[in-house]
């Protein structure tokens, strides 16, 4: 049974038609990249995933258990919304970290709201607090960081940041975790240890999204490539039948633009 | 009459002047933010904090609120009024309109003063947290809610310090200007710094009336100090 269970997603802002059905499924511990040119609907599609946006058509299943109905979603609380929102991790493009916050405070500070819902909390507060500094030191140290535990966003360079993110998102044991175009904000000198710090994450195994302009990223990472274009998906495969042998005619020109460019 | 008798008096004015200028802070802080947020009805993540999606009857208020434009264009022009208009003008309508227009009796000069200070200020305060929110990027609150955030802890933990970081340095220059409109209240005859300072020239002296500039310095100054401090206290982040 695969993990995620994406049914005919339909988004639209105003008149614009983005998402015009969208179906796709993903198996526990895969990759999926999702290519295409701006305006594709990717990001959309992403967003709608992880409710940042509310799809008006479709259903997203998680492990069997229904996430998200476009047609139950007004009727759900806040309080389910919530949960159901924590399924997923989310990545952006220009890491939003919380500037008033240090590298170690940035990871910890939703697990520890959290950790006050439990109904033990107060007798065990202690113990509970110090279990999350313990995670959440570890997750920084598997991005690279422990010597930046005390320092702010502002003084941390973009790829550092986009690292943090990352450890952030994952304090929060999401079972999938979704990259909106995560290297796109930064120094071209940058995205590498970004990109090793995914691909470290799909070595262990931890089921991803990742909307990316980073093709030959894609191709090493992935177990899956979708292709998007005009609010549709128009091809998807494996790395190698979407890179190498790319049959739909749209995706061999959106991936001759990348090669004229030597990418 | 010695400068030590001076001293006094002015101080006697001081002292008032220094009231209006805290109450007038006490109350126009959180009307602000009232008006603010009627000024504001309907932007998209306000929307996310006063929570669409609560059950029941908060919902259907939020909701009323949120499609009710009218919030918005009155708090507007209340804005466009308080700001367009010389706040000396205000104190005397405020003063002598009702008495006027109803045949109300007058206030006492010192709440008309003061009910004049609080609305012209938290016009010009909600227009500073309006910037101060709007400076605050959406992914900041979209962070906060696909880390399972709710929207207070959101707003709390998140936003707030971040706002006030925002809106201390346009905060700082109205608080300056506050302490010198204080002096408008005059017309109204409510005894303060300058009154003070003027009622020496019936005895044939103008200069206390000029030294009063050097209370008003002085009161400034510590304020530009306790700014400075403050605005120092938030430079460890950009947000």
């Amino acid at each position: 049974m695969p993990i995620l269970e994406v049914q005919n997603i339909h988004k639209r802002f105003g008149r614009t038609e983005v998402l015009k059905g969208i179906d796709f499924s993903l198996e526990q511990g895969q990759v999926l990249s999702i290519i295409g040119s701006s305006g594709s609907g990717k990001t959309t599609l992403l967003r709608c995933i992880t409710q940042l946006e509310q799809a008006d058509r479709g259903r997203i299943i998680v492990s069997g258990r229904t996430v998200f109905d476009a047609g139950e979603a007004l009727t759900l609380t806040k309080e389910e919304k919530r949960q159901r929102q924590l399924t997923f991790g989310m990545v952006f493009q220009s890491f939003h970290l919380f500037p008033q916050y240090n590298v170690l405070e940035n990871v910890t500070l939703a697990t520890r709201l959290h950790a006050r819902e439990l109904p033990d909390f107060s007798a065990r507060k202690a113990e509970i607090l110090s279990e999350i500094d313990r995670e959440a030191r570890e997750l920084i140290a598997s991005v690279g960081l422990s010597e930046k535990l005390k320092n702010y966003p502002c003084e941390l360079s973009g790829g550092q940041q986009q690292r943090v993110a990352i450890a952030r998102a994952l304090a929060m044991k999401p079972q999938i975790l979704c990259f909106d175009e995560p290297t796109s904000a930064l120094d071209p000198e940058l995205t590498g240890e970004v990109l090793s710090v995914i691909k470290s994450l799909a070595n262990r195994h931890m089921t991803m999204i990742i909307v990316t302009h980073e093709m030959r990223f894609a191709r090493e990472v992935s177990d899956q490539v979708l292709f998007m274009d005009g609010g549709h998906i128009r091809a998807r495969g494996t790395p190698e039948e979407i890179f190498l042998h790319p049959e739909d005619p749209r995706l061999r020109d959106f991936l001759g633009s990348f090669q004229d460019r030597g990418l | 009459m010695s400068f030590w008798d001076v001293n006094v008096t002015l101080m006697k004015g001081l002292v008032v002047s220094v009231e209006l200028f805290f109450l007038t802070l006490l109350f126009a802080i959180p009307l602000g933010l009232v008006i603010c947020l009627g000024s504001m009805n309907g932007w998209r993540p306000l929307r996310f904090l006063a929570g669409r999606g609560r059950s029941g009857g908060a919902r259907a208020v939020c909701g009323a609120l949120g499609s009710f434009m009218p919030v918005r264009a009155v708090c507007r022009l209340v804005v466009w009024i308080i700001r367009g208009t010389p706040l000396m003008l205000q104190i005397l309508v405020v003063y002598f309109g009702p008495g006027l227009m109803f045949h109300w009796p007058l206030l006492p000069r010192f709440t008309a003063a003061l009910l004049t200070f609080v609305i012209n200020y938290a016009c010009y305060f909600s227009e500073i947290y309006r910037g101060g929110i709007q400076a605050i990027p959406r992914g900041q609150y979209e962070a906060g809610q696909v880390l399972g955030m709710t929207r207070a802890q959101t707003f709390f933990h998140v936003i707030l310090l971040q706002l006030i970081k925002n809106v201390v340095p346009p905060m700082g220059n109205e608080l300056i200007t506050l302490v010198k409109d204080t002096a408008l209240v005059r017309v109204i005859s409510v005894y303060e710094l300058i009154w003070m300072g003027e009622s020496f020239i019936r005895k044939g002296f103008i200069w206390p009336l000029f030294y009063t500039g050097v209370f008003y310095l002085a009161f400034s100054g510590l304020l530009t100090l306790l700014l400075g401090w403050f605005e120092k206290k938030l430079s460890y982040f950009r947000a």
